[in-house]
């Protein structure tokens, strides 16, 4: 370990408390008029973590928030076994829905592109929308991203951001996207618990999270499909950001740039951070 | 190992979630935790030995598959207990520590653009739009609803 010892108990303990504290105060819902917020347990544990670690009050240090960040990926894959104890006892139905599996996974690939991609290009992005736009930029998608381009590329600057605001506000943003889609009426629960599966850890938490409160009668088949995708996902996912996700944004970005790029917005301008 | 005591430690504050949010008594929880935390630390020691790399959460979810398919020795104990298990009990406290690492990036965000910001949003909202779409599609053009 490169880091000095920090007290993990310090962590625990507060995750405890918060999620005694949380869990104690329950789901409540709010109808807004296009639908209905669910504010639940998980997403106030999540604000008031975020109230603890804010650096005005220094009650955390960096490195505490970056072992906590460590243990949240830990505290994930038992979320996934618990996912994955939801598929076994009926694998059949797995390779039932096999195509539909395969398709969704298109959609998660092709929905970061075709809509990110234009609207960071009309937003004056240059090079950094290819980085931005051509996944959800968590971990493995920033590695990649610094590979191929570099740490001080426009395209890792873009990806960094994305990874940043991700990390800050992707959760509770999914948790909404989740209610308000889910309470639309237009998608069955099932197809939102496969597009649910991101490919981030805390906000696959968030979004399924929030359509297990919608729809408590579907949760099991919301942990069943979200899992299938999840695990989708984390097979062919790599391989296909290498292969497929970011020579398509490059050739995209090619074409499209000239055509809804601003012109004069200089690349250097844009993203903000020099360097990673 | 730390990870291992690190998995306990996690599997206990679910425990506790369990039974304060869902009113799961706390011995009815022990032994699904005890086997989630077990096929976890299975899947990520696997992961280890094996001599190539690859993704840990694709070894826990095909074990975890395993342990309670219909073919494996102890199944339908395995499963009912982790059914036992609250999936938004196992959620919490991944947010909560979630939560306790956002100060981190709080200075890294400050020197963003509004731009990538807003294109953040989008390209989140795409991802999950898209695919529950393709899905829906799908699963229309097959008649399961």
């Amino acid at each position: 370990m490169a880091e000095a010892r920090v007290n993990e108990y310090k962590l625990h303990f507060l995750v405890l408390v918060l999620v005694a504290l949380t869990e104690f105060i329950g789901t409540k819902k709010i109808s807004i008029g296009i639908g209905v917020i669910a504010l639940f347990p998980m997403l106030y544990a999540l604000v008031l973590g975020g109230a603890i670690s804010w650096p005005k009050f220094k009650f955390l240090s960096e490195k505490e928030m970056n072992v906590a960040a460590n243990i949240l990926g830990v505290s994930f894959l038992i979320f996934i076994a618990k996912l994955g104890a939801n598929i076994g006892p009926e694998l059949p139905k797995l390779l039932g829905s096999g195509v539909s599996l395969i398709v969704q996974e298109m959609g998660h690939i092709v929905g970061t592109i075709a809509f990110g991609l234009p609207i960071a290009l009309w937003l004056g992005l240059k090079r950094e929308a290819i980085g931005a736009t051509y996944s959800l930029d968590r971990e493995p998608n920033l590695a990649i991203i610094v590979d191929k381009f570099g740490a001080n590329s426009a395209e890792a600057r873009g990806a960094l951001g994305v990874y940043i605001c991700g990390t800050l506000f992707g959760a509770i943003y999914m948790s909404i996207l989740a209610s308000i889609l889910g309470s639309s009426g237009l998608f069955h629960p099932i197809s939102l618990a496969m597009g649910a599966a991101v490919g981030s850890g805390s906000m696959m938490a968030a979004a399924t999270g929030s359509l297990a409160v919608i729809f408590p009668e579907a949760q099991k088949d919301i942990a069943f499909y979200s899992g299938a995708a999840n695990l989708m996902m984390s097979i062919v996912g790599t391989y296909v950001c290498i292969f497929f996700s970011l020579p398509v944004t490059q050739k995209l970005y090619a074409w499209l740039e000239p055509i809804i790029g601003r012109k004069g917005a200089s690349s250097a301008a844009e993203g903000g951070r020099k360097s990673a | 190992m730390n990870q291992i005591l690190t998995i306990f430690i996690i599997g206990f504050i679910a425990l506790i979630g369990n039974w304060i949010g869902y009113k799961v008594p706390f011995m009815e929880s022990l032994p699904g935790i005890l086997l989630l935390a077990v096929i976890t630390l299975i899947g990520m020691g696997f992961t280890r030995i094996l001599p190539f790399k690859s993704p840990v959460i694709v070894w826990i979810s095909l074990f975890a598959m395993l342990a309670t398919s219909p073919f494996f020795p102890g199944n339908e104990y395995t499963a009912a207990a982790i059914a036992k298990i609250n999936l938004l009990a196992l959620a919490t406290p991944i947010l909560a520590y979630a939560g306790l690492s956002l100060g981190k990036d709080v200075h890294l965000f400050k020197q963003l653009s509004w731009r990538i910001v807003v294109v953040s949003l989008v390209v989140f909202t795409g991802t999950f739009l898209f695919a529950t779409l393709f899905a829906e599609i799908v699963f229309k053009i097959q008649g399961k609803f």
